[in-house]
C-alpha cells in the first residue's frame, strides 16, 4: 500500500540541473582567458566562473546559464551537457552555446541538440536533451544557456543545487513564485551566514560566492542530504509546526485506518497467540507469523495486469494483506501493528526515512521524504522497535537503514516527530574462526567458521531470499575469499540457521592452499589470518571533509589456531596488545603458543555509527594502528635437517 | 533477443543475436488478448534437462527467422521460451533493441505459470529504455523490455517479436552460447530466389543446415551449455569465448573466407568513402604540423599526437552512425568524436601529408574477431598506415604485412597515450579487417616484444629500529604501461590522484603516508613517464622477540589470479612486457640479516621470473625481473602458469629476518 502525498504539480525533482537566460553571452576577461589553474580550487579539472538559475512560475520557465572554465584534460568532459526532463510536460528550448579558446577565438554551438529517451512507460516518459560544446581544449571557457518551459496548466518550483561537481566562483539564483499558489515553502542547507533573500513582492534570490565542489569520499552519509541546496515547494501550510501537526494527523489517520484490526485479523490472532502468553511471547509469535508471509519487496510484486487477471483486489488495509498472505514491506509492518493490537499489545506504526537514501529533515515539509514503515511495540513498559517489513530481520533489531532514522509516529493528537534508536556493537557481531593444519611444505588445510549476528546475518539471509542456495554459497565463498590470504582457497561447506532469523547464522568452509613463506631456517605465517589483505578503511586518507557514516556499529572477533607439523617450533607470535580509542573503538590482540599450536585472538569493536569530520584524525590514527598491528606475523623455526651418513 | 554486451569501448557496433528494431511505440505492437501461441505451448512442454540444474534460468526454445527482401534487408522474427529456475533467474526476460532505421512490427509476451495458468503481458508490462547510461555517448538506440506477469520460479516466459532490421546490414550474427543454457535453438534464413548465403562458426563445430526450399536454410542446435566464467581466473573476454555463427547473404556471401573478408572490407571502404577527405583547414593544419619534419616517423608522430591530444573522445551513435564516421571536416571543427571519427581524421590528415592509411575494424577484446568467422562483428575502429619501403625506423614496431607484401603500421588513435609505433596491449594478438578496398583482408594485430612495454622501479629506503620505513621510489613506465598511467592522470584531478596512489600503495604498505609525489611527463608519448614518490610507513617491519622481520619486496605486485582447478579455457596474460624492481633498504644500526628468502628462478615458454635478496653491510638489497612474452596461452599450459604465479606470490610475500648483533 502507498499513501504518500505527492504535490502533483511540483516537478522540481526532475530539474536537478543548470539554469538561466541572459540577453547576451558574457565577454570573458583577460584573466579568465589566461587562467590555467585556480588557487581557490587547487588541482580542479574545471570551475564554474558563473552560474545562474532563474524560474518564473508565472511565465512558466526555468532558465539556465553557465560559464565553465576547463583547466585540465579531465575538465573537457564538462563540454557535454545533459538536461533530463519529463517529456510531455516540459520542453527544453532556446539552447545556445559557445566555446571560447584561451586566445579569445569563439566557436559557436551549431550541432543540433539530441533529444534522447531515458525511460518510458505507458504513462510517463523521461528524456534527456544532450549537446556537446565544440572544440573544447584545456583553458577553454564553455558557455551555454537554455530554457525549460512548461504549459500554463502547470506550476513548477525550483530545486537549486548550490553545491556542484566543480567549484563555483559566483552564482545567482532567482525565483518568482506562481501567483496562483498560496503558500510557498522552502528547505535549505547553506553555508553559515548565507542568506536567501525574499523581496517585498515575494520573489526569492540567492547569491553564492566561492562554493566548494561536492566532496566524494568513502563512507559518506547520503550525499543528497549534505550538499548545499535550496528546495522550494508549494504546500497548503504556513510553517513547520502547522505542517507536522496537520499532516501528522492525516498521516496518523491513514496509518491507523490501515492497521486497525478487523474481524479476520482478530480471528487470526486468536489462533496465533495463547491467552497466557506474555506480551513478549505474543509479540514474537505475531512477528514470526508476519515473517512467514510473502513480502513482495523480496520476491516479486504482482503487476496491475496480473492482479486484474487473478482478480486480486488492491490492498487497502491490514486485513487484505493477511487474507492475501502477501504484500510489500510497508504492508507487513502495518499488518504487524494490526495483529499486535488485536492481541492486546500497545503497538504503533512509525514511518521513517531510509538512512541509506537520505537523512530526515524536519524543516523539509514533505511527507515524501519518509520511506518505510516499522512497528513500535510496548513490552515491559519499554518501546521495542521492530522491522517486520524486513524479511529475516531478527526480532528486536532494525535493519541499519532504519536505525537513527527520523520519522513520524502516532501521538494522542495526531503524530509526532521521532527518531529510532541506533544499534550497538553487541547486536552486530561477527566471529571468524580458523583451525588450520600446516604441512612441512607450507601448505595448509583446515576449516573456517563464521558466526554472524545482527546486520551481517540479515544481509546474508536477505541474499538467500533473492537467490537460491547455490548462489548464496558462491557469493559467501567470494566474500570469505576476500578475507583470507592470497594462495588460500576456500570451499564453502554449509550454512547453519540460514532460515532462523532469531539465531546466529553460521557458515562453515574448508580451506586449502599455500599459506606460509619460508627462508632457510624459518617459516612465516600471517599473524592475523583474516586481515592479511590489510583492507582497512580510513587508513590511506589522512584528511576528511565530510562526516563518516559506517552504517552500524559492529564487533569482529577472530580466533585462529595454527597446528604445526613436527620439527617446527614457534619463535614468535603476535604480541598481546590493546589499542583503545576511548568511547569509540578498541582492538585487542592476544596469542598463545605451545609445542604444536599457535592460537591468535583478535577483537575489533567500534561503537559509533556517525562521526563528524572533525573527529576523523582520531579515526585515522586508530585504524592506522590497527592496520599496522594486523601485519604482525607468526614466526616458526624449522628444525635443522638431520645429518645423514656415517 | 539476447543483447550483445554493451560496451563503451567505441562505436562500431554490429549487433549480435537479437538486436531487433522498432519505430515509435504504438498501441498495437503488443497485441492485446492473444492466447499463448501453439509454438509457445509446445516449448513449454519441454522438460527441463538435468544438465541445467545449476543455471538460474534456461532457454527452452529460441528461433530466429530472417526473411530477406529483394534489397537484402531482413525482417527478423524471434520466438523464445525461457524457464525461470531460481529466484535470481527472474531477470531473464525478453527485450528488443532498435534504432532509427529499424522498426518493431510487434512484440508479445506471455507467462505460463507453474500451475499452468497463462498470462499475457499488457502495455503496462513493457518499458522502454534509452541507451543513455554512458555519459560520453550520444546514442539513439532504444530497448523495449517485457516485464511479463507472474514471472516466478518455475514459470515459463514466452516471447515473440518481429522487427525490420537495418537496411544496410546483410549479415546475421547468431549467438549460440550465453550465460544460461539453451535446450533448442534454430536460425532460419529465407532469401529471395536466386540469392545464396554462406555460414561460418566461432568456437562451435559447424552444423549443416536443412534446406526446406530453394532459398530457405535452417540450422538447429540442441543442448548448448552456458558459458560460466565466474570462477575462472585470468580468462579471456566472454565475447571471445561464446559460440556463435554468422550468415552472410550480401556481397560477402562468397566462397572462401579470404574472399568473404575481402568483401566485408570493401563494404567498409565503401561505407566510409569520402569521409576522410581533407578540408582546407585540415590540410593547413597538417602543413603546419609537418613543416620541417625530417622523416616519415616524425611526420607520423606529429599528426598522431595532435589527434590523440586535441580530439576529445565522445561517442555518437545514430542509426548508421553506429558504423559510419562523420566527415573529417566536421570532426576537425568540433574537436570531438568516437573511434571511427578519430580514425577518419587520422586517415584524412595522413592523406593531406601524402601518407596512405585505411580503416581497421576490430574489437577491443582479444579473440572476438575470429579469422574463421568473417563478419562485421566488433566494437572498435583503428587504422593501418602504409609504411613506405624506405621507412625503417626501429620505433615502427606494430607492423603487419599484408598478403600483397605491403607493410602496415597498426595504430589506435582512440587510445590517447599509446605512441605511434606501439599498440595497446589489449589489442595485441587480436584480429581486424584491413579495409583497403579490393586489397581488403583479415589481419592479425602484432604481439609486441617485451621490450616495448614495462616499468623499471627502484627504491631507496631506510628502516628504523621501531619498524618505520621511509624512502623514495622512482618508477619509469614505458609503452602501454605508460599509457595506462597517463590515462589515470588525464581522468583524475590532483586530489583524486593523491587518493588513488595512496590507496594503491597502501595495498602493500598499510598505514602508509605519502609525503610527496610527482609525475614527469615528456611531451612525446614514446618517452617514458616518470613517477617519483616519497613515503613513510609505520611498523613496516615487525618485532618478533629479538628479531625484526621485513619484507624485501616493498611495493608492487605482478601476481595474476590463479587456482588449482582443471583448466579448459585459454589463459589471458594481459600484456607482454618487462618489469624490473630494485630496492635497497638501509637497516637500523646494529641489525644484520640473519635469514632471507631463497632466490626464485622460473623460466617457462611464455614468461620468466627471477628474484633474489642479498645483504651487504647494513643494506638489504632486493631485485627481480618479470618478463612476459605472450599475451595468451592455451589451457594446456595451466600447470606452467600455476608454477609461475605460485612462485611470484610466494616471493612477493617473502620475509627477511634481521637480528641485532
Amino acid at each position: 500500500m502507498r499513501f504518500r502525498i505527492y504535490v502533483a504539480v511540483s516537478l522540481a525533482g526532475c530539474l536537478a540541473l543548470p539554469l538561466c537566460l541572459r540577453a547576451q553571452f558574457q565577454e570573458p576577461t583577460k584573466e579568465e582567458l589566461q587562467m590555467t589553474s585556480d588557487p581557490k580550487a587547487p588541482g580542479a579539472a574545471a570551475v564554474y566562473l558563473y552560474r545562474e538559475e532563474k524560474t518564473d512560475d508565472n511565465l512558466h520557465y526555468h532558465s539556465y546559464y553557465e560559464r565553465i572554465k576547463v583547466l585540465t584534460e579531465k575538465g573537457k568532459e564538462a563540454a557535454t551537457i545533459r538536461i533530463p526532463y519529463e517529456h510531455g510536460v516540459f520542453h527544453v528550448t532556446d539552447i545556445q552555446g559557445r566555446t571560447i579558446h584561451p586566445d579569445g577565438t569563439v566557436v559557436p554551438l551549431t550541432a543540433k541538440p539530441s533529444d534522447l529517451m531515458d525511460v518510458k512507460t505507458k504513462d510517463q516518459q523521461y528524456n534527456s536533451m544532450v549537446f556537446t560544446l565544440p572544440s573544447v581544449e584545456e583553458g577553454s571557457i564553455l558557455e551555454y544557456r537554455l530554457q525549460i518551459r512548461y504549459d500554463d496548466k502547470w506550476i513548477s518550483s525550483p530545486y537549486w543545487e548550490v553545491q556542484r561537481k566543480y567549484f563555483v566562483h559566483k552564482a545567482h539564483y532567482f525565483f518568482e513564485p506562481s501567483r496562483f499558489a498560496d503558500n510557498l515553502l522552502y528547505a535549505y542547507n547553506l553555508p553559515e551566514g548565507a542568506k536567501l533573500i525574499k523581496d517585498s513582492t515575494g520573489r526569492f534570490s540567492y547569491d553564492a560566492i566561492d562554493v566548494p565542489a561536492v566532496a566524494d569520499e568513502p563512507w559518506m552519509p547520503p550525499l543528497n542530504s549534505i550538499i548545499y541546496r535550496i528546495e522550494f515547494y508549494y504546500e497548503n501550510f504556513h510553517d513547520g509546526q502547522q505542517f507536522w501537526t496537520e499532516e501528522g494527523k492525516n498521516w496518523a489517520k491513514t496509518a491507523e485506518h490501515f492497521s486497525t484490526p478487523g474481524k479476520a485479523i482478530k480471528e487470526a490472532v486468536a489462533g496465533l497467540v495463547a491467552p497466557g502468553d506474555t506480551d513478549e511471547v505474543k509479540a514474537r509469535k505475531l512477528y514470526d507469523a508476519v515473517q512467514k508471509l510473502d513480502n513482495t519487496d523480496f520476491t516479486r510484486e504482482k503487476s496491475a495486469s496480473e492482479r486484474k487477471q487473478e482478480k486480486i483486489k488492491q490492498i487497502k488495509n491490514a486485513e487484505d494483506v493477511w487474507v492475501q498472505k502477501s504484500g510489500s514491506s510497508d504492508d507487513m509492518a502495518l499488518l504487524y501493528v494490526a495483529l499486535a493490537r488485536a492481541a492486546g499489545l500497545d503497538a504503533v506504526p512509525m514511518e521513517v526515512v531510509d538512512r541509506n537514501r537520505a537523512i530526515f529533515d524536519s524543516s523539509f515539509l514533505q511527507l515524501r521524504q519518509l520511506d518505510d514503515y516499522i512497528a513500535v511495540v510496548k513490552i515491559g513498559g519499554k518501546d521495542v522497535f521492530l522491522d517486520p517489513g524486513q524479511k529475516m530481520c531478527t526480532f528486536g533489531i532494525l535493519h541499519w537503514k532504519h536505525t537513527l532514522a527520523g520519522g513520524l509516529r502516532p501521538a494522542p493528537k495526531g503524530a509526532i516527530l521521532a527518531v529510532t534508536p541506533g544499534n550497538t556493537y553487541v547486536q552486530n557481531q561477527v566471529q571468524r574462526v580458523a583451525d588450520l593444519t600446516l604441512a612441512p611444505d607450507g601448505s595448509v588445510t583446515g576449516i573456517l567458521r563464521f558466526v554472524m549476528g545482527g546486520q551481517e546475518a540479515l544481509r546474508w539471509r536477505q541474499t538467500a531470499i533473492r537467490n537460491d542456495d547455490d548462489e548464496v554459497k558462491k557469493r559467501f565463498n567470494e566474500w570469505v575469499r576476500g578475507q583470507v590470504p592470497d594462495g588460500v582457497q576456500v570451499d564453502f561447506d554449509h550454512f547453519l540457521a540460514l532460515g532462523d532469523y532469531n539465531s546466529n547464522l553460521i557458515g562453515n568452509m574448508k580451506v586449502s592452499g599455500n599459506l606460509g613463506t619460508a627462508t632457510g631456517k624459518r617459516v612465516f605465517l600471517p599473524g592475523q589470518f583474516f586481515e592479511s589483505h590489510g583492507k582497512h578503511p580510513f587508513v590511506a586518507e589522512d584528511k576528511r571533509e565530510i562526516a563518516v557514516d559506517v552504517h552500524y556499529p559492529e564487533r569482529l572477533a577472530d580466533d585462529v589456531t595454527y597446528r604445526l607439523p613436527d620439527g617446527f617450533s614457534v619463535e614468535s607470535s603476535p604480541q598481546k596488545a590493546t589499542i583503545p580509542w576511548p568511547s569509540n573503538a578498541q582492538l585487542i590482540v592476544a596469542s598463545k603458543a605451545d609445542k604444536n599450536t599457535v592460537e591468535i585472538g583478535r577483537a575489533l569493536a567500534y561503537n559509533f555509527t556517525l562521526l563528524e569530520a572533525k573527529d576523523y584524525a582520531s579515526l585515522h590514527d586508530f585504524y592506522q594502528k590497527v592496520a599496522a598491528s594486523d601485519q604482525q606475523p607468526v614466526v616458526l623455526l624449522r628444525a635443522p635437517a638431520k645429518a645423514t651418513g656415517n | 533477443m539476447r543483447k550483445w554486451g554493451a560496451t563503451a569501448a567505441c562505436v562500431v557496433t554490429v549487433a549480435i543475436a537479437g538486436a531487433m528494431a522498432a519505430g515509435t511505440a504504438g498501441a498495437s505492437w503488443f497485441n492485446k488478448g492473444q492466447p499463448v501461441p501453439d509454438w509457445g505451448m509446445q516449448a513449454y512442454k519441454t522438460h527441463t534437462p538435468d544438465y541445467v540444474k545449476d543455471a538460474s534460468a534456461v532457454i527452452l526454445f529460441d528461433e530466429y527467422v530472417e526473411t530477406v527482401d529483394a534489397s537484402g534487408r531482413a525482417t527478423e522474427r524471434e520466438r523464445e521460451a525461457i524457464r525461470i529456475l531460481k529466484p535470481q533467474g527472474r531477470g531473464n526476460t525478453c527485450e528488443v533493441s532498435y534504432d532509427e532505421t529499424e522498426k518493431v512490427n510487434y512484440f508479445r509476451a506471455w507467462t505460463i505459470a507453474p500451475d499452468e495458468k497463462t498470462y499475457q503481458a499488457q502495455d503496462t508490462d513493457f518499458t522502454e529504455e534509452g541507451d543513455t547510461n554512458v555519459p560520453i555517448m550520444l546514442s539513439t538506440r532504444k530497448y523495449r523490455i517485457a516485464h511479463p506477469p507472474a514471472a516466478d520460479v518455475g514459470a515459463t516466459i514466452i516471447c515473440e517479436s518481429e522487427e525490420q532490421m537495418e537496411p544496410y546490414l546483410q549479415e546475421k550474427n547468431w549467438q549460440i552460447q550465453i550465460g544460461i543454457p539453451i535446450v533448442f535453438q534454430a536460425l532460419e534464413v529465407d532469401l529471395p530466389p536466386g540469392r545464396t548465403l554462406v555460414d561460418s562458426w566461432h568456437r562451435q563445430d559447424p552444423v549443416k543446415p536443412v534446406q526446406s526450399g530453394p532459398s530457405v536454410w535452417r540450422w538447429e542446435i540442441k543442448d548448448e551449455p552456458a558459458l560460466e566464467l565466474r570462477d575462472i581466473p585470468s580468462a579471456p573476454g566472454r565475447g571471445a569465448l561464446e559460440a556463435r555463427m554468422t550468415v552472410q547473404w550480401g556481397s560477402a556471401a562468397v566462397s572462401g573466407k579470404d574472399k568473404q573478408w575481402q568483401a566485408i572490407g570493401e563494404w567498409v571502404t565503401q561505407l566510409e568513402a569520402g569521409r576522410p577527405d581533407p578540408s582546407p583547414e585540415i590540410t593547413a593544419r597538417v602543413q603546419q604540423l609537418t613543416a620541417g619534419a625530417p622523416d616519415y616517423f616524425t611526420k607520423l608522430q606529429r599528426i598522431t599526437e595532435s589527434i590523440q591530444k586535441d580530439i576529445r573522445y565522445f561517442i555518437v551513435m545514430r542509426g548508421i552512425g553506429g558504423l559510419q564516421a562523420n566527415h573529417a571536416a566536421d570532426i576537425f571543427r568540433n574537436r570531438y568524436g568516437d573511434c571511427k571519427d578519430k580514425a577518419t581524421l587520422l586517415i584524412s590528415m595522413l592523406k593531406a601529408a601524402g601518407i596512405q592509411a585505411v580503416y581497421v575494424p576490430v574489437d577491443d577484446h582479444r579473440g572476438v574477431v575470429d579469422p574463421d568467422n568473417p563478419s562485421l562483428l566488433g566494437n572498435h575502429m583503428i587504422a593501418a598506415i602504409e609504411i613506405p619501403a624506405d621507412a625503417n625506423d626501429p620505433r615502427l614496431q606494430a607492423v603487419v604485412k599484408g598478403n600483397d607484401g605491403k607493410r602496415w603500421l597498426i595504430f589506435d588513435p582512440t587510445n590517447e597515450h599509446t605512441p605511434v609505433g606501439n599498440l595497446p596491449s589489449y589489442e595485441q594478438g587480436s584480429w581486424g579487417i584491413l579495409a583497403a578496398g579490393p586489397a581488403s583482408q583479415v589481419i592479425q594485430l602484432p604481439v609486441l616484444p617485451p621490450a616495448d612495454n614495462g616499468t623499471v622501479q627502484s627504491g631507496a629506503f631506510t628502516l628504523a629500529a621501531d619498524g618505520t620505513l621511509t624512502g623514495d621510489v622512482d618508477a619509469s613506465h614505458s609503452g602501454p604501461d605508460a599509457a595506462d598511467v597517463r590515462l589515470i592522470l588525464k581522468y583524475t584531478d590532483e586530489k583524486e590522484r593523491r587518493e588513488y596512489w595512496e590507496t594503491e600503495i597502501a595495498h602493500d604498505l598499510p598505514g602508509v603516508a605519502l609525503k610527496s609525489f610527482q609525475f614527469v611527463q615528456a611531451p612525446a608519448l614514446d618517452k617514458p613517464l616518470e613517477f617519483k614518490y616519497q613515503f613513510t610507513a609505520g611498523q613496516y617491519a615487525h618485532t618478533a622477540g629479538p628479531l625484526l622481520l621485513v619484507r624485501p619486496r616493498v611495493v608492487g605486485s605482478f601476481a595474476l589470479p590463479f587456482d588449482n582447478k582443471p583448466r579448459t579455457l585459454p589463459i589471458d596474460l594481459g600484456a607482454t612486457g618487462d618489469w624490473k624492481d630494485s630496492y635497497d633498504i638501509a637497516l637500523p644500526a646494529g641489525y644484520v640479516v640473519d635469514d632471507a628468502p631463497d632466490p626464485v628462478d622460473v623460466d617457462v615458454e611464455f614468461a620468466s621470473y627471477h628474484s633474489k635478496v642479498a645483504s651487504k653491510g647494513n643494506m638489504l638489497h632486493y631485485e627481480r625481473e618479470y618478463v612476459v612474452k605472450q599475451v595468451q596461452i592455451p589451457a594446456e599450459k595451466a600447470d606452467q602458469f600455476r608454477k609461475l604465479e605460485g612462485a611470484i606470490l610466494m616471493d612477493e610475500k617473502g620475509t627477511a629476518v634481521l637480528k641485532k648483533q
